[in-house]
């Protein structure tokens, strides 16, 4: 048996996020917080004013008639008295009014007052939100500007026959951070080893029963080679060489990618699977990096991007990636995708030993050998059954 | 050639004329937009009405500001009117998302016709 290969690939930052655009992006953010600003102090004093209301409307019966003056016109007062010192006519919006006591005048102050204060706490919600987004947009600036360099780093466990067969495949790695265009391989050609190699896998998964939770690598941006997509994502290690959070981004956008390309009925899905997924590897980050308001940022930002295509964040070679992975080998692509996606989200859920793990999703048209699905919201999107009826995988077994 | 050039110059006008049109489209786009935020708070500020008018007595009195004049209203009156209002506001909003929908599936297929003209255009000009 083959030692475990390391296969690596470096990646400017500076090429995934292109300082210009994280310029743009960060100067949008900041547009859009100052807004909420502004937002946020009308609201405020709205509410000022609300409550010095309600204190004028408290004090004002306390006599039965107050001496005042009277404004007239536009810059004139004369001597006069406030009587009826009981009666209000309150404005319920909407060009109606009613005659009401002072103290059911409060009380309609007071239910004003407190829907104030629930859209003040949305906006601050909102605010918070954008805040953790400039503060990924300048740390990943900073970054870029330092000219950091992401590095990912593969381990697999090879069998003398991947050793052989993955030869050409592994060659192919080192180029992912560029490659858009590496899908030009016939699609027959592609399919065929994709099989090989998921029988060589499903093998391996039985072999590495005691396998740590190597799943959880981050996934490569481009889907440049089938092949070592799937061998990735069943062998993935953590990468040790991350020099940033953005690939984590990336993974965790890139993602949602492949599967929005499949159906967007699995969005949810993604999106919290994408999510527990962030927040465990997150954890790990942080220690790495320090950086706190990633959990916020990566979380709304897997929120907001799943649905969207024309992320700010996101870099050219992703989205340059994926109508190359729509031209070609859609279905192929987004089974292993799917396969990867569903091995890193449930090692936090299941057991760490377990190689390759959680849902696998399939395609029935495709594939003739089915990766059995091992969980069922993984299924949910899926009706494809396993051909085989001896079920290799551990999931089935145990 | 100058037939190729003619045609060339067809189809930077039919470019521009389809630019145009996008920009209208996204034009009424916009101007739904604000319609339909306009509707949206009209829509919650009834509503808070509607909620006010229950909490109150059967004999407290309703008044209307109709322009300059303030109208004594019966309750019952006052609330039948207010959840009308709000049932034509819900109506207009429906159909102005009806609306925006057809007018972005609209400027989509423009944008895609643009792109087959800059497409064709690119290629006359590679030819000449």
């Amino acid at each position: 048996m083959g030692k475990p290969e390391v296969k690596g690939t470096v990646t400017s930052l500076s090429s995934v996020f292109p300082p210009e655009e994280m310029q743009k992006a960060a100067k949008m953010v900041e547009g859009k917080l100052s807004e909420k600003q502004n937002e946020m102090n009308q609201l405020k004093e709205f509410i000022a004013d609300n409550t010095s209301l309600i204190n004028l409307v408290q004090k004002l019966p306390d006599e039965l008639h107050h001496d005042i003056m009277v404004p007239f016109g536009k810059a004139a007062f004369f001597p006069g008295r406030l009587i009826h010192t009981n009666e209000f006519l309150v404005l319920l919006g909407e060009s109606y009014y009613a005659d009401r006591t002072a103290k059911q005048t409060v009380e309609i102050l007071k239910r004003r007052g407190k829907s104030l204060m629930s859209k003040v706490d949305a906006l601050k919600a909102e605010m918070q939100d954008l805040k953790a987004e400039a503060s990924f947009f300048d740390s990943t600036a900073s970054e870029v500007a330092d000219d950091l360099v992401e590095i990912r780093e593969y381990e697999e466990d090879n069998s003398t026959e991947r050793v052989s067969q993955s030869g050409p495949v592994e060659l192919e790695s080192p180029s992912v951070a560029e490659a858009d265009n590496k899908v030009s391989a016939s699609e027959d050609d592609e399919y065929a080893r994709l099989m090989s190699r998921l029988e060589e896998l499903e093998k391996e998964e039985l072999a590495a029963e005691d396998e740590d939770a190597n799943a959880n690598a981050t996934e490569t941006e481009t889907d440049s080679d089938e092949d070592e997509l799937t061998e990735a994502a069943f062998h993935r290690k953590k990468v040790e060489g991350y020099s940033s959070l953005d690939h984590n981004q990336r993974y965790l956008v890139s993602q949602p990618r492949k599967q929005l390309q499949q159906s967007k009925g699995k969005d949810p899905m993604n999106e919290e699977m994408s999510t527990t997924y962030n927040h465990q590897d997150l954890t790990n980050q942080l220690a790495c990096t320090g950086l706190t308001a990633e959990p916020v940022t990566k979380g709304e930002i897997s929120r907001g991007r799943i649905v969207h295509q024309d992320t700010k964040m996101l870099n050219p070679p992703v989205n340059a990636s994926v109508p190359s992975e729509k031209t070609s080998l859609k279905q192929i692509i987004h089974d292993s995708s799917r396969n990867e996606k569903p091995v890193q989200t449930p090692k936090s859920e299941f057991d760490s030993s377990k190689a390759f793990t959680g849902s696998i999703i399939e395609h029935t048209e495709n594939l003739e050998k089915k990766l059995p699905e091992q969980k069922t919201t993984s299924s949910q999107s899926s009706d494809s059954k396993p051909s085989k009826p001896v079920s290799r995988f551990k999931m089935q077994r145990k | 050639m100058s037939s190729s050039s003619t045609a060339l110059r067809e189809l930077q006008r039919d470019l521009e004329n389809k630019a145009n049109d996008l920009s209208k489209l996204q034009k009424d786009i916009a101007k739904n937009h604000q319609v339909r935020k306009k509707y949206t708070i009209q829509l919650g500020e009834n509503e808070l009405v509607l909620k006010e008018l229950d909490l109150l007595n059967e004999d407290a009195n309703v008044y209307k500001l109709i322009g300059p004049v303030l109208v004594k209203q019966d309750l019952a009156e006052a609330n039948a009117n207010v959840r009308k209002r709000i049932e034509y506001i819900s109506a207009e909003l429906k159909r102005l998302d009806s609306s925006l929908q057809d007018l972005e599936e609209k400027q989509h297929s423009k944008r895609e016709a643009i792109l087959k003209v800059q497409q064709r255009i690119q290629a006359g000009k590679a030819k000449a």
